[in-house]
């Protein structure tokens, strides 16, 4: 995403441009409280946003996680609230379909973000190294899937998998290969497609911008040393975009544990795909099938506790690879 | 989560904040379910209470021909009008609409729920109890089977509209030409499953679905198997118990040895499958011999309808799939009305000859004194002259009492329906898919607050 680089590209520029200016204290201290007051007035959207769109429904989701309107028995009696403590999370940590809908996603998210990041990347190289002639096509074409929405993405590919519809399994049966897009081992393999086909784009852009933000005086060196384009791309290029890299793995990562839309779609076309086939998924048919809010409260919960841990593990584990490595990443600092 | 909220404490200030942040999530969460309600619009309406003006009556239905016994109603009497919303079927979206408009508080005054949900709709506080509303009069004309379903701990929470008996639809000219008996035990099942084989290679004797949850539920219910039991004041989840284990292996075997097809029924394919001729039977209940009518015109005179085969012909039992009942919602300002149009709807011979104007119907009514009605309005040529009605009348009388619905079903069977599908697909056994569905309902009920433990196997 461009957004990153931004923010500390202007920081940088601005902040000797202040001091040189301020000669005395007193301006200085002006220039700081406008600078101040600008920042609070900048950030304020931000926080109301994160504070009504974020964190009121992370609270109303705990509370409702915990607290429970109950009727003794079998139920059919009055109902009182009590606090029912760990009971929801105790409920979604044994049931089976919540576990095995994060087996599915970890098992997407293996399959996925390993395959995004290097075909992302390896576009974003050619691009950059000029082997491509239609560079503006070829990024508009790879970039155009990302606007389509994400459910009319899903009806497309839909169309392309059902048998008896899709001119591509016409094709192949002609052909004599007979492939169900929609079959229990083969399902989960076509949400990945679609879901590559939709992003790959975004984040060829996202890595093709850090690139034209390598130095070409490197490359050139690079050059001059005797580095052939492949090396110069795996040993120079490769390098100085791994923040990029991180965030590209961070957002893909967040993005999969959140898969709903697609499987969603599919649930209607193939009965392999049940209700609950994802975390998203069972949610959902937590809180509008089985009207069970306590349930979908305490899911929802876990789910954001294991997207919140992986992507400060993550964040953790690349800061130190990245200081260790001594890179590009001081720049935020 | 609104609509467990009973009207009873529905003023009550301690529940306030809980509604409050519920709304905001349920807000947040269902954005696109929302805009959906929002489009759909209907609800409750204002209640006119002048005199002499009509207590209006909101009613949702899924059914087809409830616009025909709506009129009808309306024209038959001038003290209530009913204001008729045909709504998506349940599963089509229908249950989650009614429990988003509960929990709105604007449910419509009567909606139409199909037995499997009554205890769940019961559960949250949509449907109120129906005990002091129902008078003996009606209750005597209702098959008791159908009202038990209804009823739990002695309260009944809705009223039966019709109930249907398991039955087996055959190709009559497919198995007189081959020879083959019709069989009436499970045992005779079989062995005409391989005959069948022998005699049409590509054929079957029937499919077993892999979206049949209800399907498998009435064959277990027939055995004995009693999936979910209220008898001490809990909810006992035993979808593995004998009788069922008896039914889920009996098929699997034929499963295996490849002597009936697996895969969905409710499909377009499922529905060709059976235009083409290549299954012999339908393992089915009383309303599909009218769905058969209108979904292969083309068969006419071709089939036959037959008793579910049994266990043990000595001691008859059967199951039931299907059938729909009527419950008036807490929202209701006019309950007495709302039952009043309920029992001219499950016991007035003009309200069914209202509804079988609209098409052909096989529905079994739970008010016996109107089988002569349906039986007189069915065109039964389609299967060479049978009298129909009559069977279902002796299948329905033995429908076992054992059976009740559990608190979550549509969800239950969604599981099941899972686990057959991927049974179909090669990985996974029918016992596999019953083990799935209790290990995934158990974290529901418990949830819920509910009392619920998993029975011995």
């Amino acid at each position: 995403m461009s957004t990153a680089p931004t923010p500390a590209a202007p920081a940088n520029t601005l902040a000797p441009a202040a001091t040189s200016q301020g000669r005395t204290a007193r301006t200085r201290g002006t220039a700081r409280r406008r600078a101040m007051g600008a920042c609070a007035a900048l950030m304020t959207p931000f926080f109301v946003l994160l504070v009504l769109v974020f964190l009121v429904p992370v609270g109303g989701a705990v509370y409702l996680s915990f607290f429970s309107d109950d009727q003794p028995g079998l139920g059919f009696g009055p109902e009182r609230t009590v606090f029912a403590g760990l009971r929801s999370y105790e409920a979604v940590l044994t049931d089976p379909t919540f576990l095995a809908g994060l087996g599915t996603t970890a098992l997407y998210c293996l399959i996925y973000v390993p395959s995004m990041v290097a075909l992302a990347l390896l576009l974003a190289l050619l691009l950059d190294s000029g082997a491509a002639r239609l560079r503006r096509t070829a990024q508009l074409s790879l970039f155009l899937p990302h606007a389509v929405p994400g459910i009319i993405a899903a009806v497309i590919w839909l169309y392309l998998y059902t048998p008896g519809l899709s001119p591509v399994v016409e094709l192949l049966g002609k052909g004599g290969v007979s492939l169900d897009l929609l079959g229990v081992d083969t399902v989960l393999p076509s949400i990945v497609n679609i879901a590559m086909w939709s992003n790959l784009g975004y984040n060829v852009v996202i890595f093709y911008a850090a690139l034209q933000a390598v130095p070409r005086e490197l490359t050139e060196a690079a050059l001059v040393d005797g580095a052939g384009p492949v090396r110069t791309a795996l040993r120079v290029k490769v390098p100085l975009v791994r923040s990029s890299g991180v965030m590209v793995v961070m957002f893909t990562l967040i993005w999969s544990l959140q898969l709903f839309t697609e499987p969603m779609l599919l649930s209607q076309a193939t009965p392999v795909v049940g209700g609950r086939y994802t975390p998203n998924m069972y949610i959902y048919d937590a809180a509008f099938t089985r009207n069970n809010y306590g349930l979908a409260a305490a899911a929802s919960v876990v789910l954001l506790a294991v997207t919140v841990a992986l992507s400060y593990g993550l964040s953790r584990w690349s800061n130190r690879a990245g200081h260790a490595s001594g890179s590009s990443e001081e720049g935020f600092g | 989560m609104h609509g467990r909220r009973s009207p009873r404490l529905s003023g009550n200030t301690r529940t306030r904040t809980p509604r409050t942040a519920r709304s905001l999530l349920t807000a947040l969460a269902a954005l696109p379910l929302l805009l959906t309600a929002a489009c759909s619009g209907g609800g409750a309406g204002a209640v006119t209470e002048r005199a002499g003006a009509p207590v209006h009556l909101t009613f949702w239905s899924a059914l087809r021909g409830s616009q025909e016994v709506v009129d009808a109603y309306n024209s038959s009497q001038d003290r209530v009008h009913v204001d008729f919303e045909q709504v998506p079927s349940g599963q089509q979206g229908g249950y989650a609409k009614l429990s988003n408009a509960a929990r709105a508080g604007n449910a419509p005054d009567v909606a139409t729920i199909e037995y499997p949900q009554v205890p769940g709709f019961a559960i949250d506080g949509v449907a109120r109890d129906l005990t002091g509303l129902i008078d003996t009069r009606l209750r005597e004309k209702l098959l008791p089977q159908a009202l038990d379903l209804t009823t739990f701990e002695g309260r009944t929470f809705s009223v039966p509209l019709d109930v249907e008996p398991m039955v087996f639809l055959y190709r009559r000219d497919l198995f007189d030409k081959h020879g083959i008996d019709v069989p009436r035990t499970w045992d005779e099942f079989e062995e005409a499953a391989r005959e069948v084989k022998r005699a049409a290679p590509g054929s079957r004797i029937a499919t077993f679905p892999t979206d049949g949850g209800h399907h498998l539920a009435g064959l277990a219910w027939q055995a004995g198997g009693r999936w979910f039991d209220t008898r001490d004041e809990s909810w006992t989840v035993s979808m593995t118990d004998g009788p069922t284990r008896r039914v889920a292996a009996y098929w699997q075997r034929l499963i295996d040895q490849g002597l009936v097809f697996l895969n969905p029924v409710d499909t377009q394919a499922g529905t060709a499958q059976v235009g083409r001729g290549e299954v012999f039977g339908k393992v089915t209940a009383a309303w599909d011999a009218g769905g058969m009518m209108s979904a292969q015109p083309g068969q006419k005179g071709k089939w036959g309808v037959a008793p579910l085969p049994q266990w043990d012909e000595r001691h008859p039992s059967l199951g039931v799939m299907g059938g729909s009942t009527f419950a008036v919602t807490k929202d209701s300002a006019h309950p007495r009305a709302a039952m009043d149009f309920i029992e001219w709807q499950v016991s007035s011979p003009d309200s069914l000859k209202a509804r079988l104007s609209s098409g052909i119907s096989s529905q079994y009514p739970a008010a016996g004194g109107l089988v002569p009605v349906a039986r007189e309005a069915m065109d039964t040529s389609y299967f060479g002259g049978q009298d129909i009605y009559a069977l279902f009348r002796r299948e329905a009388a033995l429908i076992s009492r054992r059976w009740t619905w559990g608190p979550r079903m549509t969800a239950t069977l969604k599981t099941v329906q899972t686990g057959l599908a991927r049974a179909g697909g090669g990985e996974g056994t029918v016992l596999a898919a019953l083990e799935e569905g209790q290990r995934s309902t158990m974290p529901d009920l418990t949830s819920l607050g509910l009392d619920a433990r998993e029975g011995r196997r």
